[in-house]
């Protein structure tokens, strides 16, 4: 599959190189490029999803490796696997009661089989469903196989020997493949619909009158106020233009065209402002299993004006954006340092900045991170396309989306978790 | 050695008297006692007698574990006790009885109380004459029960007891065999437990690693075994941190911890009691075990965690919680005093009028507030995750 090797790189190269940027941007092209790995990628007759799962697991290592602070590509690759292994275990069972039905007994589906031959289909069913929940109480005692799920439910039908079923076997993993790619097309969808479905909620948060305070540009936060604007409700935004990269200036232009009374005001007047705002809603990078949010800079200031005033802060997230993992030392090693050009012009502090001056070091130094992190105790609201939740709600969405056993990508988890 | 429970010492001073004195002198660190003495009885003017005094309470660790086991069962101890067992002897009419039973795993030092109450409760199924699944059911009650009231402050025992009661009625694993392969089968999880307890100690060690960062200060109160694993695997693992004990008092546990963590070449410092607050700025986390975790999310623990956590919150610093998913609790503590009363004596080493009152209180409620995540065997969870997984499990 040499193409395929040349598109992950191309992909690479374009991340690396930050020419794709955003989360919305690089969940669909990782969702995209993963579409094409699994329709790419052969499928040997025994052990189908653990192919699928190495191979995705494979790519998706360098994509994550490539700009790790992009967390949205690694949300995309956990999603996939999380399909491929949901998929492949609608699939085992399905065939499970299939050939229990027939009443053959001539497969070793699971290992749980041979231990107590007793068992019936709907126990051993009940089993491998359990394989790919959390890890819960309910299971404490109950015993659950420990290695990958992969290994146990994916071998179905390879153990058997048989000519007769060779035919069956082919369609099987011509169906996972094909079922997994139709779960992928649907996440491509979901990606690219995440708007609209935040935005339907927009007029049960925004009434009417009321003063609404953002801060930069996020393409959910225009539609959502966009769309409450079409349901008829009047009200005003203050936009905080969001320097250095001042996207606040295209998010006012923008609702300014669609007819929104728009106060554009500085970073620094967010706390004088405050006390007049009703609600702040803003959008996110990422949202971290903790409900913490990775957000563009100087949202923590607006997050702390707003508890300050007790002022709800909203924030629009899309599942994308929901990370599993926790966040660690996040101001630093989940931010990125961009170019000092975006605070000042070329030249303009020239003798300041020379590194060849006296002490071989400059005397000024510019630091332009992109990201602040916002704790989650300062989160009133998250609206994502499901619905609006508590912060100490997210684990249990990451709990829907993602499986336990992804949570590290690493082609042979030595540590596993 | 340390010991979960109040109630082991009192099994412990039945069959072996008093000979726990030197033991638990030995955790003390050396300090010279006799002119600590001497001190007390005349007073060096240049170190306020005031502290020397309490200095040398401290060290002279006296029997008061002793006494707090006897307070915490309840006053006329042993011979009632004795007397209880005998007459649910006599009454079942076999040999058999969950609590000796109990308290004999209880006293192996590495098993968690959990893992005793299920041990102790799969001996229960196999000395059962039971002939039904329901017989053994209502057997399995009774002594989980007895169990339970023989010592209501253990809440890893109420657990582990609740935990192994809903497997034995609600799971679907059993419903497919005859009653021998059942039986048979529960004995045989029940073994497992205590494997799965290391198991769930070793995770939360594992996954408590990320938090632990180069050059970082975690705070630990008392002694707990899974801090103790992952402090140990963070060791292993070459990072680099610093640990601050607490004193740990009366029972003085964190004494046993700094001395363990010196073995493993940990930076380690000891703190009294009452000097969180002022450590706290150095500190970068707090990390401490439970004795339960509670419905709303928050922990009973050793006695001054409450406190702790305060400070920590005050200050802004994080406050983990390694526990292991058995040890989560149906429990919904509104206060302090909302609880079933875990009192211990404490030595004052000088007598205490009876006109002063102690608090005796060997633990506090910590509300979930101000924790900000559980370390636990099911995963890295923020306070309000455990209340949903108990909902799940026992609704």
């Amino acid at each position: 599959m040499p193409d395929v090797q040349a598109l992950v790189n191309d992909f690479v190269i374009k991340l690396k190189k930050r020419k794709i940027e955003g989360s919305l941007a690089t969940a669909k092209h990782t969702a995209e490029l993963l579409r094409s790995v699994i329709s790419h990628q052969r499928i040997p007759y025994t052990n189908q999803a653990a192919a699928l799962i190495d191979a995705v697991k494979a790519v998706g290592e360098q994509l994550i490796a490539a700009n790790p602070v992009e967390l949205a590509v690694g949300n995309i690759v956990r999603r996939v696997l999380h399909i491929i292994r949901e998929e492949d275990l609608s699939l085992t069972t399905a065939s499970i009661a299939g050939l229990s039905l027939s009443a053959v007994s001539d497969d070793e589906d699971d290992s749980e089989k041979d231990d107590h031959p007793a068992l019936s289909a709907a126990a051993v069913a009940a089993a491998a469903r359990s394989t790919l929940r959390p890890p819960s109480l309910q299971t404490l005692l109950e015993d659950v196989p420990n290695q990958a799920s992969v290994h146990q439910t994916s071998s179905s039908g390879g153990d058997s020997e048989g000519k007769s079923k060779s035919a069956d076997k082919s369609s099987r993993s011509r169906k996972l493949k094909h079922d997994v790619i139709e779960a992928v097309n649907e996440l491509i969808q979901d990606i690219a619909t995440c708007h609209e479905q935040i935005a339907e909620q927009a007029v049960e948060h925004i009434h009417q009158n009321e003063v609404i305070l953002t801060l930069g540009s996020s393409r959910t936060v225009l539609e959502f106020l966009c769309a409450a604007k079409e349901k008829k409700r009047s009200f005003r935004v203050f936009v905080a233009e969001g320097a250095p990269r001042y996207q606040g200036h295209l998010l006012a232009k923008e609702l300014v065209t669609r007819g929104l009374q728009t106060t554009l005001i500085t970073d620094s007047a967010v706390f004088a402002m405050i006390s007049r705002v009703n609600m702040v809603i803003v959008g996110a990078h990422a949202v971290m299993a903790n409900g913490g949010v990775m957000a563009p800079v100087g949202l923590n200031m607006v997050a702390l004006a707003a508890k300050r005033h007790a002022v709800p802060f909203v924030v629009l997230a899309g599942s994308h954006k929901l990370c599993p993992l926790y966040p660690h030392n996040p101001e630093v090693l989940l931010n990125e340092l961009r170019s000092p050009s975006e605070l000042l012009d070329f030249g303009e502090f020239s003798d300041c900045m020379d590194f060849g001056s006296k002490t071989g070091s400059p005397l000024l130094h510019v630091v332009n991170p992109t990201f602040d992190y916002v704790p989650p105790s300062l989160v009133s609201l998250f609206i994502t396309d499901t619905g609006g939740h508590n912060s100490s709600y997210m684990y249990r969405l990451i709990a829907d989306y993602y499986s336990a056993d992804d949570l590290v990508i690493k082609k042979r988890p030595s540590t596993g978790s | 050695m340390w010991w979960r429970s109040a109630s082991f010492i009192l099994d412990k001073q039945q069959t072996e008297g008093v000979s726990k004195q030197p033991e638990t002198l030995s955790i003390s660190p050396p300090v010279d006692e006799s002119s600590m003495a001497d001190t007390f009885q005349n007073p060096n003017p240049k170190i306020s007698a005031y502290y020397q005094s309490r200095a040398s309470h401290t060290a002279v660790v006296t029997s008061d574990w002793l006494a707090q086991a006897q307070a915490a069962v309840g006053f006329p101890t042993d011979e009632q006790l004795l007397s209880e067992a005998d007459v649910r002897d006599s009454e079942s009419g076999k040999p058999f009885c969950v609590i000796d039973e109990f308290n004999n795993w209880r006293k192996q030092p590495d098993l968690a109380e959990a893992v005793a109450a299920i041990r102790s409760l799969a001996a229960v199924i196999r000395s059962s004459q039971a002939t039904t699944m329901m017989e053994l059911e209502i057997e399995l009650k009774k002594a989980s029960d007895s169990l339970k009231s023989w010592d209501t402050t253990s809440i890893s025992l109420t657990a582990g007891c609740d935990l192994f009661m809903r497997y034995v009625t609600r799971t679907s694993a059993l419903e497919y065999e005859d009653f021998k392969s059942a039986k048979s089968r529960l004995i045989e999880r029940a073994e497992k437990f205590g494997e799965i307890s290391c198991k769930a100690r070793r995770i939360i060690a594992m996954l408590s690693q990320d938090f632990i960062f180069d050059g970082c200060t975690i705070l630990v109160h008392g002694f707990s075994r899974v801090v103790m694993e992952v402090l140990r695997l963070a060791a292993q693992n070459k990072k680099l941190f610093r640990v601050f004990c607490t004193e740990g008092r009366p029972d003085r546990t964190g004494l046993r911890l700094s001395n363990e963590l010196a073995k493993l070449d940990v930076p380690v410092k000891l703190l009294i009691d009452s000097a969180v607050a002022y450590t706290m700025d150095e500190v970068d986390m707090v990390l401490v075990g439970a004795d339960g975790v509670v419905e709303s999310g928050g922990i009973i623990n050793m006695m001054g965690t409450y406190q702790i956590a305060l400070v920590a919150h005050s200050m802004n610093k994080p406050m983990y919680v390694a526990a292991e998913s058995y040890k989560f609790a149906r429990l919904y503590p509104l206060d302090q005093k909302d609880m079933a009363p875990a009192l211990r004596p404490i030595d004052f080493g000088v007598p205490i009028p009876s006109k002063v009152e102690v608090e005796k209180s060997a633990r506090d409620y910590t509300p979930p507030q101000y924790l900000t995540l559980l370390f636990t065997d099911l995963g890295v969870l923020s306070p309000s995750v455990v209340s949903d997984e108990l909902i799940q499990l026992y609704l």
